[in-house]
C-alpha cells in the first residue's frame, strides 16, 4: 500500500533528477554560447544571488509586477462591477473588452512609449493593459450569473441595495474574479518582461538582455531559471487564493 | 418570471429595452471611445502619434502597400503554423499525462512551470540557438500554443466521468478505444478552450518575436513604423493583429457550434 | 426470434473495500432465461455484485462463471444497462446505439440493419440524430437499453435501470422491458432499491441483508408470465411484496439500534 502511494512522488522527483541530467548532458556537448549545463547555471544562479545583482533585479521587478497587477485587480473589479450593474455600460462597452482581450497588448508598446515616455509609469500601463481583461470578463460573468433566488431571498429578508451587493452579488463575483487574476498573473508576467525588454531596460528582463550580449549563456539561464521558479510560486499563490476564495463553490 | 427577466437578473435602475438600441449603443459607444482617443492625443501627445483621424487618413495607403500584404502574410502564416505545431503535440502530450499516471507525475511539474513562467524571455536565449531567424519565432509560438492545450487536454482527460470508461469496458473496449473514442471527444470542449488561450499566447509570442529578433511581420511593421514616426501606420497593423485576434476568436466559437452541438456550458 | 439464455453461477463471492467488507459468502445460480432480481438497503453492495458479475470489478473472494467460463473481464454476450444511462453526449442516439457493435467489429451492414431495428424496438423511431441532451430521462434509458439488446447479449446485467427515472415514466419502461423480454427472453440481473420492481421483473427475488451483506432469503415469486398490469393487483405480489419489505424492515431497525448503540 505504501509503495503504491510513493509511487507518484517518486516518479515525479526521478523526472526531475532525469531532466537536470539531459540539461547537464546537453550542456557539456554543446558550445558554451548556445547552451550551459544544469550546474553552471545553477552557480550562475548563486553567484547573482550573493552579489546582490538578483536580489535588487527581482526587488524592481516585483515593484512594476505588484502595482501593475494591484492596479489591474482595482480597475478591472470596479469596472466588471460597473460593467454587469449598468446595462448601457455593458452593452456598449462589451464588443470593446472582446476586441482588447483578444489583442496582443504588446503591439501598443511603441505607442504607450511614445506619449508617456521611457519611465516607470509607461510599463506599469503595459502591465496593467497585460492583466486588466480577464478580470474585467470573469468579474463581468460571475456578477452576471448571481442566482436570481439568493437575490429574491435577500430582497424578501428587506435588503438594502448596497447590502445586496455587499452580502449577495460581491461573495458570489469573487471565486469569478480570482480566475481572472489567476489568468492575470500570468498575462502580467509577460508584460512585465516585454515592458523590461523593450522600455526602460531593468530587472530580470534586463539581466537577461545583458548576458544574453555578453554571450554568458549560463547567466542568462539561471536568470530564466529564477523567473520560471517566481512564476510558479506566483502561480501558485493564485491558485490557493483561488481555492480559498471559491471553497463554498465546490458543493454548487 | 418573463425570459427577460430571467436573463437580466441584477437590479439596474438604468436598464434599457431589450435590443432597443443596442446596435446603436454600440456604435455611439465606440464613436465616443474614438473621440476620446483623438480629444487625448491632441492635448497630451506629440503630433506624430497615432490618432483616428490620422489612421482613416493613412489607412487606403497602407491597404494598397505590398509591403503590409506581405508582413501580415508572414506572421499569420506563422501563427497558424505554430497552433497547429502546438495543438496536436498538446493533444498527444496532455492525454497521454491524463491517461497514465506516470507519465503525469514526471511531466507535470514542467508543462505547469512553462505555463506559468512568461515565455518570452526564452526569446533572447533562442536567438542564440536558432540566429535571428524566423525560426524562434515558430518555437515561440508553437511552445506557446503546446502549453495551454496540453494543460487543458490533460484536465478534461483527468476529470472523464468514470463511469463513461466503465461502459467502454463493458463493450470489451481496447486502450485505443478509450484514449481516442472516449477521452478525447469528452476533452474537446476543454480542448476549444486551451485552443481560445493558446491563440492569444501565440499572437503575443509572434509580435514579441518579431520585435527582438527585427523579423519581417506585423510586429515588426510596427516597431519600425513608430520608430520613424508614422505612427498612424502602425497602428494599422495593430488593428490587423486585434481583428486576427477576434477572427481566431470566432474561428473557436464556429468550431464549438459545428462540432460540438451537444456541448453547452454549464 | 428464439431467445438465447447464458446460466450465471455465483460462488462464494466476496468484496471488500479498503477495511469495509461491503459482501461475502455469495452463493447464487441464475438460470437459462430467468430473471433474478436483487434488492436490498442502500450500500448492501448490489450494484458492485453486479460489477463483478460483469467483470468490471475484481472480487476480493470467489469467483463468478457464465456458460461455465470464469469471468475477469467482461464477456462477450453479456450486456449492462447503467442506471445513469452511460450514453456518450457527444454520439448521436444511432451512434451510441452503435457503439457496442462497432468495437465488436461488426460488419457495416449487419450495423446498418441492426441499428435501426433496436432503435424501433424501443419506440425512438425518429430520434436517431437526436444528441442526449435532446432527450428526456426515459428517453434516454430507452437508448442505453437499445444499445445493450443490439449486441444480442445472452445475459443482461440491469444496474438500477430506472431509479433515474420519474414514476410514470418508470412504470411503462418497466412493462416495455417485459414485452421486449418476451420477445427475446434473456437471462437478466435485475438490481434495484425498488421492492415492487424487484417482484414485478423476478422469477425470484434474493433479499441481501446485513453487515457485510449476504443472501438472507431467496424467494419464488410464483408470478405467471406474460405478466400485465393485473399481476400488480394480483394477492400474490401484494403478499410477495409485504415480504420483502418486512424483512428490509427489521434490517433497517436493527440498523438503527447498532448505530445507536455505537454512539
Amino acid at each position: 500500500m505504501t509503495v503504491a502511494r510513493l509511487r507518484g512522488p517518486l516518479v515525479s522527483v526521478a523526472g526531475l533528477a532525469a531532466g537536470a541530467g539531459i540539461w547537464e548532458f546537453v550542456g557539456r556537448h554543446t558550445q558554451a554560447v548556445s547552451f550551459a549545463p544544469f550546474s553552471a547555471t545553477v552557480s550562475a544562479l548563486w553567484s547573482m544571488l550573493v552579489s546582490g545583482e538578483l536580489p535588487r533585479a527581482l526587488e524592481s521587478s516585483l515593484k512594476l509586477f505588484g502595482a501593475g497587477l494591484g492596479l489591474a485587480i482595482v480597475l478591472g473589479f470596479l469596472l466588471g462591477l460597473v460593467m454587469a450593474r449598468i446595462d448601457a455600460i455593458r452593452i456598449g462597452l462589451e464588443p470593446y473588452v472582446a476586441m482588447l482581450y483578444a489583442t496582443p497588448m504588446v503591439a501598443l508598446i511603441p505607442f504607450i512609449l511614445a506619449v508617456f515616455g521611457f519611465q516607470f509609469r509607461s510599463k506599469l500601463i503595459v502591465v496593467v493593459l497585460f492583466g486588466i481583461w480577464p478580470i474585467v470578463i470573469n468579474t463581468l460573468e460571475g456578477a452576471r450569473s448571481v442566482n436570481p433566488e439568493l437575490l429574491e431571498v435577500a430582497k424578501s429578508y428587506r435588503s438594502s441595495e448596497l447590502q445586496l451587493w455587499g452580502h449577495v452579488v460581491i461573495p458570489y463575483t469573487l471565486p469569478y474574479t480570482m480566475t481572472g487574476i489567476r489568468q492575470a498573473i500570468a498575462r502580467s508576467l509577460i508584460g512585465m518582461i516585454a515592458s523590461e525588454f523593450l522600455l526602460q531596460a531593468d530587472g530580470l528582463g534586463n539581466l537577461i538582455l545583458i548576458y544574453t550580449q555578453r554571450f554568458d549563456t549560463a547567466h542568462v539561464l539561471a536568470a530564466v531559471l529564477a523567473i520560471t521558479l517566481l512564476a510558479t510560486a506566483l502561480m501558485g499563490v493564485g491558485r490557493a487564493a483561488e481555492n480559498r476564495v471559491a471553497r463554498w463553490k465546490v458543493g454548487v | 418570471m418573463s425570459a427577460t427577466a430571467q436573463s437580466v437578473p441584477l437590479p439596474r435602475p438604468f436598464a434599457l429595452g431589450p435590443r432597443a438600441g443596442r446596435f446603436a449603443l454600440r456604435i455611439g459607444t465606440g464613436a465616443a471611445l474614438l473621440a476620446l482617443w483623438e480629444g487625448f492625443v491632441t492635448l497630451f501627445a506629440p503630433s506624430y502619434v497615432a490618432r483616428p483621424s490620422g489612421v482613416a487618413r493613412v489607412l487606403p495607403d497602407v491597404l494598397s502597400s505590398s509591403l503590409f500584404w506581405s508582413d501580415a502574410r508572414v506572421t499569420v502564416v506563422a501563427v497558424f503554423e505554430g497552433l497547429a505545431i502546438g495543438v496536436v503535440l498538446g493533444v498527444v502530450v496532455g492525454l497521454t499525462m491524463g491517461r497514465l499516471r506516470d507519465v503525469d507525475s514526471a511531466l507535470r511539474f514542467y508543462v505547469s512551470a512553462f505555463f506559468a513562467m512568461p515565455l518570452i524571455a526564452l526569446v533572447p536565449v533562442m536567438t542564440l540557438w536558432f540566429g535571428y531567424t524566423g525560426t524562434v519565432r515558430l518555437a515561440i509560438v508553437s511552445f506557446g500554443a503546446f502549453l495551454p492545450v496540453c494543460l487543458n487536454v490533460y484536465d478534461g482527460t483527468r476529470k472523464l466521468p468514470a463511469h463513461y470508461v466503465e461502459v467502454a469496458q463493458s463493450y470489451h473496449a481496447r486502450w485505443w478505444n478509450v484514449w481516442f473514442g472516449i477521452a478525447l471527444p469528452a476533452s474537446l470542449p476543454y480542448l476549444l478552450a486551451g485552443f481560445r488561450l493558446a491563440a492569444g499566447r501565440a499572437l503575443v509570442a509572434a509580435v514579441i518575436a518579431e520585435y527582438i529578433v527585427a523579423l519581417p511581420g506585423l510586429g515588426y511593421f510596427i516597431i519600425f513604423d513608430s520608430r520613424t514616426f508614422h505612427m498612424n501606420e502602425a497602428m494599422v497593423a495593430v488593428l490587423a493583429l486585434a481583428l486576427l485576434g477576434v477572427a481566431i476568436n470566432s474561428l473557436a466559437d464556429l468550431l464549438t457550434r459545428r462540432f460540438l452541438p451537444w456541448y453547452r456550458r454549464a | 426470434m428464439t431467445g438465447a439464455g447464458g446460466r450465471i453461477e455465483i460462488d462464494g463471492l466476496a468484496k471488500q473495500f479498503g477495511e469495509l467488507r461491503v459482501f461475502e459468502n455469495v452463493d447464487l445460480t441464475i438460470g437459462e432465461r430467468e430473471i433474478v432480481s436483487i434488492v436490498g438497503p442502500s450500500g448492501c453492495g448490489k450494484t458492485t455484485m453486479l460489477r463483478c458479475i460483469d467483470g468490471l470489478v475484481k472480487p476480493d473472494g470467489g469467483e463468478v462463471r457464465i456458460n461455465g467460463q470464469r469471468v475477469t473481464e467482461p464477456p462477450r454476450g453479456v450486456a449492462v444497462v447503467f442506471q445513469h444511462f452511460g450514453l456518450f453526449p457527444w454520439k448521436t442516439v444511432y451512434e451510441n446505439v452503435a457503439y457496442g457493435l462497432r468495437l465488436a467489429g461488426v460488419p457495416k451492414k449487419q450495423i446498418e440493419e441492426s441499428v435501426p431495428r433496436h432503435i424501433e424496438l424501443v419506440g425512438l423511431a425518429g430520434f436517431e440524430k437526436a444528441y442526449p441532451y435532446q432527450l428526456s430521462g426515459g428517453m434516454q434509458q430507452r437508448t442505453g437499453l437499445a444499445r445493450a439488446l443490439a449486441t444480442e447479449p445472452d445475459v443482461l446485467l440491469m444496474d438500477e435501470p430506472f431509479a433515474s427515472i420519474d414514476a410514470q415514466t418508470r412504470e411503462i419502461l418497466q412493462f416495455e422491458l417485459l414485452r421486449i423480454w418476451e420477445s427475446r427472453p434473456t437471462s437478466m440481473v435485475f438490481v434495484t432499491h425498488s421492492i415492487e420492481e424487484a417482484v414485478l421483473m423476478g422469477d425470484r427475488v434474493v433479499v441481501l441483508r446485513g453487515r457485510p451483506s449476504t443472501v438472507h432469503e431467496v424467494i419464488e415469486t410464483g408470478l405467471p408470465r406474460p405478466r400485465t398490469r393485473d399481476v400488480l393487483s394480483s394477492p400474490r405480489f401484494n403478499e410477495v411484496r409485504e415480504h420483502v419489505w418486512s424483512t428490509l424492515m427489521q434490517e433497517a431497525e436493527r440498523a438503527e439500534r447498532e448505530l445507536q448503540e455505537t454512539r
